[in-house]
C-alpha cells in the first residue's frame, strides 16, 4: 500500500487520540497550502487516508496536530500557552510507491513523530 | 510542586523510560554556578534570574551529536513567528549555555527550527531525496519563564521527539 496515513495516540493515557483536528497541507512555491481538515475516529485514525497512492506526488506536506485542543477537551488543565500547542510535522515523500504512515505521540509535555508503516 | 509541574514530572517519566536514559543525563552547568555571587540565603527560592532557556539536541541515529546543529529560535509576535537567534549546538548538541534568560525570556510561544537536513549531510549519512526531515519546527509554549525550560529533541533522519527536559 502506498499514500499517506496518520495514526493519533495519547502516550499520557495509553490509549488512541479520538478527536483530534489535523490540518494536511502540500508545499507549493514556498507555502503550506491546506489540502483537507480531518478529525480522528475512535482509534485515532482518519476514516480516509489521508491521500490515496494515486493522489500522492513527491513533495513536502506538513500536518499540523491540535494538540493542545485535544488536551483540553480531555480535561487536563495545561498552563498558558501549554508546552505542547499546535504541532507542525513536516516531512517529505520521496517515493510515491511507497506507504508514508506519519504518527504523533503526544503528550501535554512531549511529543514524538516518526516514519511507520 | 504544583500540579502542572506534578503532571509534567510524570509524563517526563514516561519519556524516560521509552528513551535511553544515558543519552538524556543532564550535567549541571558549573560556569553558571561559579558566577553566581556569593551564597545569599535572603534570595527567594524561586528568583528572575533563575529563569532560562536551553537546548540539547540528541542524534540518536549515531548514538552521540558527533555533529554541530543549526537552529533558528524564533518568537511568535505580531501573528508571526521572528527570528531571535541562529546558533550552533556545542559541546555533544547543547546550546552553549542559555539562549535566552531574565526579561529576554518572555511568555509564550516559540518555534525552534532544527536543521536535521544539513545536519546529515555534513556527515554523509545515506538518505534519499528529499530527505524525510528536512528543517524540523519545534513549537514550544513557555507559561512560566521564571522557570528553566530545557528543549530536549531527540532527532535522526527518520523520527523525533521532544520534551521539556530539566
Amino acid at each position: 500500500m502506498a499514500g499517506i496515513t496518520t495514526h493519533v495516540l495519547n502516550s499520557a493515557a495509553g490509549k488512541p487520540g479520538a478527536g483530534m483536528r489535523i490540518d494536511f497541507s502540500i508545499l507549493v512555491d514556498g507555502t503550506y497550502r491546506l489540502l483537507k481538515t480531518v478529525t480522528t475516529n475512535t482509534d485515532g485514525r482518519t476514516d480516509q487516508m489521508l491521500l490515496r497512492p494515486e493522489e500522492t506526488q513527491v513533495g513536502e506536506y506538513e500536518l499540523l496536530f491540535y494538540v493542545d485542543d485535544y488536551f483540553k477537551a480531555q480535561g487536563y488543565k495545561s498552563p498558558e500557552p501549554p508546552f505542547v500547542g499546535k504541532v507542525p510535522v513536516r516531512f517529505s515523500v520521496f517515493d510515491t510507491t511507497q506507504h508514508y504512515h506519519v504518527p504523533m505521540l503526544a503528550t501535554p509535555w512531549s511529543c514524538t513523530t516518526y516514519r511507520g508503516s | 510542586m504544583d500540579q502542572h509541574e506534578s503532571s509534567r514530572r510524570q509524563f517526563l517519566s514516561s519519556v524516560l523510560v521509552a528513551s535511553s536514559g544515558a543519552l538524556l543525563s543532564e550535567t549541571s552547568f558549573a560556569a553558571d554556578e561559579s558566577t553566581k555571587p556569593a551564597a545569599s540565603t535572603t534570595q527567594p527560592v524561586r528568583s528572575i534570574e533563575e529563569g532560562r532557556l536551553t537546548f540539547h539536541g540528541i542524534d540518536t541515529h549515531h548514538g552521540a551529536t558527533i555533529g554541530t546543529l543549526s537552529v533558528e529560535l524564533s518568537y511568535f509576535e505580531g501573528g508571526a513567528f521572528r527570528l531571535i537567534k541562529h546558533f550552533d549546538t556545542v559541546k555533544n548538541g547543547r546550546s552553549d549555555g542559555a539562549l535566552l534568560q531574565g526579561a529576554a525570556f518572555k511568555p509564550g510561544l516559540y518555534e525552534a527550527l532544527l536543521y536535521v537536513d544539513d545536519y546529515f549531510s555534513a556527515l554523509k549519512t545515506p538518505l534519499p531525496t528529499p530527505n524525510f526531515l528536512k528543517k524540523v519546527p519545534i513549537r514550544f509554549g513557555v507559561s512560566t519563564p521564571q522557570e528553566r525550560y530545557h528543549l530536549a529533541v531527540l532527532f535522526n533522519p527518520w523520527n523525533y521527539s521532544y520534551y521539556r527536559g530539566s
